[in-house]
């Protein structure tokens, strides 16, 4: 069922939509391509008016146009010399342009392993040896002010990773690491979505990036770092016995316990996201159990089975755990 | 003016002949060239028929895809809609995507191909016109039993360019994507078919003076076409071979684990995939390029620039494809030279849209139906090829890529270069095979409506795509301002829609079959097809000496009508056209034409349920269809390969060419010849994947088999090679000579098989398993890819050797003898360099 | 309440219960931020659409809140915010809601009747 959303809404959101996030850069590695963008619109817009002077002068103009346009010379002109002129100076451009955005990161940049799963984002946090330091899942935080380097790699199917305002997507596929840098100037969150088809739940594979200043994002490592406290009230102490009797376990990693499966998100701080499923629900106890016992329906297809077999009692307590995994 | 084959061009001087023309020839040429009657509608094999079943087809499913849009632009047109459920919409994108592209789009302009360029170069009909026939109905049965798929939720779901590993049995075990893959193989058959018969057709049976110069465009378009099939296809052609013995056996040629990779696909794919692209424009173009010189009343500016962007677009398209593969991390060296080719691509279109301005200027464009649309294509390709050249920019397609902006620059590109044209071809060409023309009223509204239709559809999909919405979404989140521009599209895919179906109801209104009594050339056209035809198409074939002969010569039409120019009548009491040569059309022989038959059919019908079948794996049903589609063909061939009586016949004036010719001059040569490029096509891009493969993982390759085995497959093969040609000698030596070749040729597939074995039990004793890794897998590809080839050489030996047992070989009747040698020949020298490559080049 | 029935009755369809300040339109657009959708279908809510808990689909015309409770307004904007105070073996946990928040959700519940 649809909720009647009136036209003056909807544009009112679409404006305020504007710049649309590809060309509202954020960082360095979209820039650029931004200012590349525009210069493109206005080619383009240019050409197309071009050709429909020309095509009117060639329909309506005067006998004198018509002489001028009717010839071979209007074809070694308009259709040889000029798009040779405008392509080669676009394409010096563009090649430029890759090669800078294509640069190998230096050494000892900070490096964020994302491996793309049916349908989530497997986030590693690597130090300095190359070692994965930290787990997490949908969710990337980084230091605003430096490029970071993300190695991509897929456990399954194609996926593409791409934050829209902060540079280019790039493919992740299976066999292969590849390489996006992308840096944010200033603190905030940027969304970013699944850009290569991958089955099923495809259109519900979001994710966030958190750019933090340098000083709160060491704050955010440190905490990350510190081993998280066991559960302290009644309901989230049950929850963390039905979490381990139910064998979530199995697929779900939460350090510091007997949890440590590795098929699904890690769960250490899962109550810290700002969202469930991938970028798609908000994060709360309610959706928590909601998600628990059903996220079949909510998101079709997703590897994780619905858990009916817990009582409401169980759920709600499972529910508690999850959020106070912080 | 110099010779090409020997004819004296002053012969040309005799026609217009004079003097009257004998009474009953008319009705002779009527009852030999007679209209099917009931069921003969099934098995008739003219073009006039066949060519209008294909348009036919086409259409329905490109009304069929477009209802699969409006139900996926309804679902779109809000926020978390709940129209299509996910795994639905899924397929549908994936359906629309491919029955647009594989069975609207290319059968579309093959279809006006078959019905237009007989009419065009006033032959007869096309040279192969059961092979027609056959292409029609393989892709009729089989193109309704795959979008059948639907409706039992079984339709591929994995897009229309269905990477693996998301198609591969892990993640798509069901038999969605088999459909995908097996019913894409029977209309790839289709096509090659059909292209075979363009490129033959074009070279060989124009009207006698109709040079290269002087070939109408659309012909020139139609030419390169086909020749870009023979060399595209191929590529999809593996690679779907490929994915299903990965799906099927487990050979992982996609799987990174064991040494595949799934960038292969992707190579594959594209290789195909972009020139397809072009394949789907040029046509359009050379459509473009007849009619607007026709509703400006002036010939084209610049033909032969026109023709040479043509032969670049062809050109460069197949150095374009990895500009698909942008963000799959390609090394920048690469990433920049696709980029540059890109670039150059959109020149010749330019060339293209200039050449139109140019001629709509030097004219006076009349705003009629056809010149509406052409108008609306000229406009709207240009804004989608100014996109095009937008993500031909590497770093904007980073941003671009997989969005919604792709989504609009393709439907530009597509709409306004293919299907926009293709209505104006419609509208223009319909005069020519109906009592009535097409309403121009309605035709206004019919256009405005997609004209606006479209902009107000797509234009809006280049801001969603900036706003970040990827494509394949089955739906969105609110919130994001995407809901605006998507409800605005979803309006527009109806305005559309509403032109479409006011065409289809004009249409049925309108349009009446008719060869003779047509409407005519209401429009004004210059070439060929404006002369008065009727089922055999024009009474007498004409001399041509200029590009726009109709209004170059104003008694054409009649001295044509009364049969003053070439085979006036019947010259020898059968179907036949004159065959002429590939540079100045100078008449060669003249072809004896096929007769209505139900083999093509039943080949067709097998064909369609071998590859169908396959797929629900009934695997005994589907083993029937392909004996039944075996034995069709066969016997469709006993027919073929007769001479006629006379050796020379009369084909007017008192000229007189042979009736039976072999080798090169011949068009079953040229056949030969050009599917020999497809299977070397196949085998070429079998080596890139092994190359590839081997590029990729060297570290899991295993050493070759030892010398000896080396030596004896090599050496096998080349005596395979070897011994084809001694027969070729034999049939002409000895008055037994069909018995000794025979025989030879039996000895030359025992070689053969020999070598093949030898082949492939050196590599099971060197411990090589299909399973094991890339090399494996395309190792066997090889092996599997001669076994094949060598299966054909059985079937053909055992064919050949029938036909001699029949007397039906001998040194004069030997074209049957001659296209089998070729294959022998070229299937040996495949296995050798086959076997050749993979012992040399892993070097270990 | 009798009163209010007997007018459902005969006007064919209940009024909306009355919580003073409540805005059923904010209501709407609260459920679906905090998620209300994962466990339940609830009319006006696109998606998701829940199956955990029951369908809220004419909520206005039921009796009772989960079987249990009378459906009041204030025991309702208690429930939807904090359901295991009221019932403590609920599945249903309590929600990220204030007060006045809880309210415009009841508000929004009371709008969707029965068809």
């Amino acid at each position: 069922m649809w909720r009647p959303t009136s036209i003056p809404s909807m544009l009112a959101e679409a404006l305020a939509g504007w710049p649309p996030p590809v060309l509202d850069p954020a960082g360095p590695f979209n820039t650029p391509i931004v200012v590349l963008s525009w210069a493109l619109f206005v080619m383009a817009a240019g050409v197309t008016l071009v050709v429909a002077i020309a095509t009117g002068l060639a329909l309506f103009g005067g006998p004198t146009w018509k002489r001028r346009l009717g010839g071979k010379r209007l074809v070694w002109i308009g259709g040889l010399a000029f798009p040779l002129v405008v392509l080669s100076v676009l394409l010096v451009w563009g090649l430029t342009l890759t090669s800078r955005l294509s640069e190998a990161p230096p050494p000892g940049e900070m490096r964020v392993r994302v491996t793309g799963e049916v349908w989530w984002w497997r986030v590693a946090y690597l130090d300095g040896q190359g070692r994965e330091a930290m787990q997490d899942a949908n969710e990337i935080h980084i230091p605003t002010g430096r490029p970071v380097t993300f190695e991509l790699e897929s456990a399954d199917v194609i996926h593409a990773f791409w934050i829209p305002r902060l540079g280019g997507k790039v493919d992740m596929i299976p066999g292969r690491r590849n390489i996006a840098r992308l840096q944010a100037d200033e603190p905030g969150v940027y969304a970013g979505q699944c850009a290569e088809f991958c089955g099923g739940p495809h259109a519900l594979m979001g994710l966030v990036v958190v750019a933090h200043t340098p000083e709160n994002f060491e704050r955010w490592r440190q905490s990350r770092l510190a081993p998280s406290a066991p559960p302290a009230d009644p309901l989230s102490q049950r929850g963390a016995q039905v979490f381990e009797q139910s064998g979530c376990g199995a697929c779900h990693a939460i350090a510091g316990t007997t949890a440590n499966g590795m098929a699904g998100p890690d769960l250490t701080h899962v109550g810290s996201r700002r969202s469930l499923g991938a970028g798609i629900l908000p994060n709360n106890r309610g959706t928590l159990a909601g998600w628990t016992a059903d996220s079949q329906t909510i998101k079709p297809g997703n590897r994780m089975p619905a858990y009916k077999v817990l009582s409401g009692a169980d759920l709600q307590a499972v529910a508690a755990y999850l959020e106070s995994r912080r | 003016m110099s010779s090409e084959t020997g004819f004296d061009p002053k012969l040309y001087d005799r026609f217009p002949t004079k003097g009257p023309r004998p009474k009953e020839e008319l009705s002779e040429l009527k009852r030999i060239w007679c209209a099917p009657r009931k069921w003969e509608h099934l098995t008739v094999v003219n073009n006039n028929y066949v060519g209008l079943y294909y348009v036919g087809a086409a259409f329905l499913f490109f009304v069929l895809a477009g209802v699969l849009a409006l139900v996926m632009r309804t679902q779109l047109a809000l926020p978390l809609n709940g129209v299509l459920p996910q795994e639905t919409y899924n397929q549908f994108f994936t359906m629309h995507g491919t029955v647009m592209m594989f069975l609207f789009a290319v059968p579309a302009v093959e279809a006006l191909a078959v019905l237009l360029l007989p009419q065009m170069l006033a032959a007869r009909d096309l040279p192969f016109p059961r092979l027609s026939a056959y292409a029609f109905w393989a892709y009729l049965v089989g193109g309704l039993a795959f979008f059948c798929s639907l409706f039992f939720g079984l339709a591929p779901n994995g897009g229309w360019f269905m990477y693996p590993p998301l198609t591969s049995k892990t993640f798509s075990p069901g038999i969605n994507a088999d459909f995908w893959l097996l019913g894409i193989g029977f209309i790839e058959i289709s096509a090659i078919a059909g292209a075979i018969e363009i490129i033959v057709g074009v070279l060989k049976t124009r009207a006698p003076g109709m040079t290269l110069d002087k070939l109408p465009i659309f012909a020139w378009a139609m030419l390169v076409f086909a020749v870009m099939i023979i060399i595209g296809f191929p590529s999809i052609i593996l690679g779907t071979l490929l994915l299903e013995l990965e799906r099927a056996l487990d050979w992982p040629f996609f799987d990174a684990a064991r040494g595949g990779d799934p960038v292969l696909w992707q190579h594959l794919f594209w290789f195909f995939g972009h020139p397809e692209v072009y394949i789907i424009f040029l046509p359009a173009a050379g459509m473009m390029s007849m009619i607007i010189p026709s509703v400006a009343q002036t010939p084209l500016v610049g033909y032969r620039m026109v023709v040479l962007a043509l032969l670049a677009t062809g050109f460069i398209s197949f150095g374009v494809w990895a500009h698909h593969m942008f963000t799959t991390g390609m090394p920048t060296i690469s990433v920049n030279f696709f980029s540059a080719a890109s670039m150059a691509v959109s020149v010749p279109a330019g060339v293209q849209v200039f050449s139109w301005i140019a001629t709509v200027a030097a004219g006076r464009m009349k705003f009629n139906t056809p010149g509406l649309f052409a108008l609306g294509s000229l406009i709207t390709f240009t804004m989608g090829g100014l996109t095009g050249v937008m993500v031909g920019l590497v770093p904007f397609d980073w941003q671009a890529h997989d969005t919604y902006f792709i989504v609009a620059h393709l439907h530009y590109v597509l709409i306004g270069g293919m299907v926009f044209p293709l209505f104006a071809a419609l509208y223009y060409w319909t005069p020519m095979m109906s009592l009535n023309a097409l309403s121009e009223r309605v035709g206004r509204w019919v256009f405005w409506l997609m004209f606006s239709g479209m902009h107000v559809a797509f234009l809006p999909m280049h801001l969603t795509g900036l706003m970040g919405m990827p494509r394949r979404v089955y739906t969105y989140l609110p919130g994001r301002g995407w809901d605006l521009p998507n409800m605005i599209s979803t309006i527009g895919a109806f305005l559309i829609a509403a032109g479409v179906l006011l065409f289809c109801i004009d249409f049925a209104r309108r349009f009446r079959f008719s060869a003779d009594a047509s409407a005519g050339n209401i429009y004004g056209g210059g070439t060929l097809e404006w002369l008065p035809t009727g089922l055999y198409s024009t009474r007498s074939i004409p001399v041509i000496s200029s590009r726009y002969p109709v209004w170059d010569d104003p008694e054409l039409a009649k001295d044509v009508d009364d049969g003053r120019y070439f085979l006036p009548g019947t010259a020898t009491g059968v179907r036949e056209t004159v065959v002429t040569s590939p540079l100045n059309a100078e008449p060669q022989y003249l072809q004896r034409m096929p007769t209505p038959s139900a083999w093509h059919v039943w080949a067709a019908v097998g064909t369609a349920g071998f590859f169908l079948l396959l797929t629900v794996q009934a695997y005994a049903a589907s083993i029937f269809c392909g004996v039944v589609a075996i034995a069709a063909v066969l016997r469709w061939l006993w027919d073929t390969d007769r001479p006629l009586k006379d050796e020379t016949a009369d084909i007017g004036a008192g000229i007189r060419v042979p009736t039976y010719v072999t080798g090169p001059s011949s068009h079953g040569w040229w056949a030969m010849v050009i599917l020999l490029i497809v299977v070397g096509m196949i085998f070429a891009m079998l080596v890139f994947s092994y190359l590839f493969l081997w590029s990729r993982r060297p570290d899991l390759w295993i050493a070759p088999p030892s010398q000896s085995s080396f030596l004896l497959t090599t050496s096998g093969y080349l005596a395979a090679a070897a011994i084809p040609m001694l027969a070729s000698r034999a049939l002409f030596k000895w008055r037994a000579g069909a018995f000794v070749a025979t025989v030879l040729m039996i000895a030359a597939t025992g070689v053969q098989g020999a070598a093949f074995w030898q082949d492939f039990a050196s590599w099971r004793a060197a411990g090589l398993a299909p399973e094991a890794s890339g090399q494996g897998a395309t190792v066997y590809g090889f092996l599997a890819l001669q076994g094949c080839m060598l299966a054909i050489c059985v079937l053909m030996t055992g064919y050949l050797a029938a036909r001699t047992a029949c007397g039906m070989v001998d040194a004069r009747r030997r074209a049957t003898f001659d296209l089998i040698w070729m294959f022998f020949v070229y299937t040996a020298l495949q296995g050798f360099v086959a076997a050749m490559l993979v012992r040399l080049a892993p070097g270990s | 309440m009798m009163g209010l029935v007997l007018c459902a009755c005969e006007g064919g369809k209940v009024q909306p219960r009355a919580l003073s300040g409540a805005d059923a339109g904010l209501g709407r657009d609260i459920a679906e931020r905090v998620g209300c959708g994962a466990c339940h279908q609830i009319p006006g809510i696109a998606w998701p659409q829940g199956k955990v808990g029951p369908p809220l689909e004419g909520f206005a015309d039921r009796a009772l809140i989960a079987g249990r409770f009378p459906n009041q307004p204030e025991t309702l904007a208690r429930f939807v915010r904090d359901a295991p105070s009221l019932s403590p073996q609920t599945g249903m946990p309590p929600m990220p809601l204030t007060e006045e928040e809880a309210r415009h959700v009841a508000a929004y519940l009371y709008t969707l009747n029965a068809r």
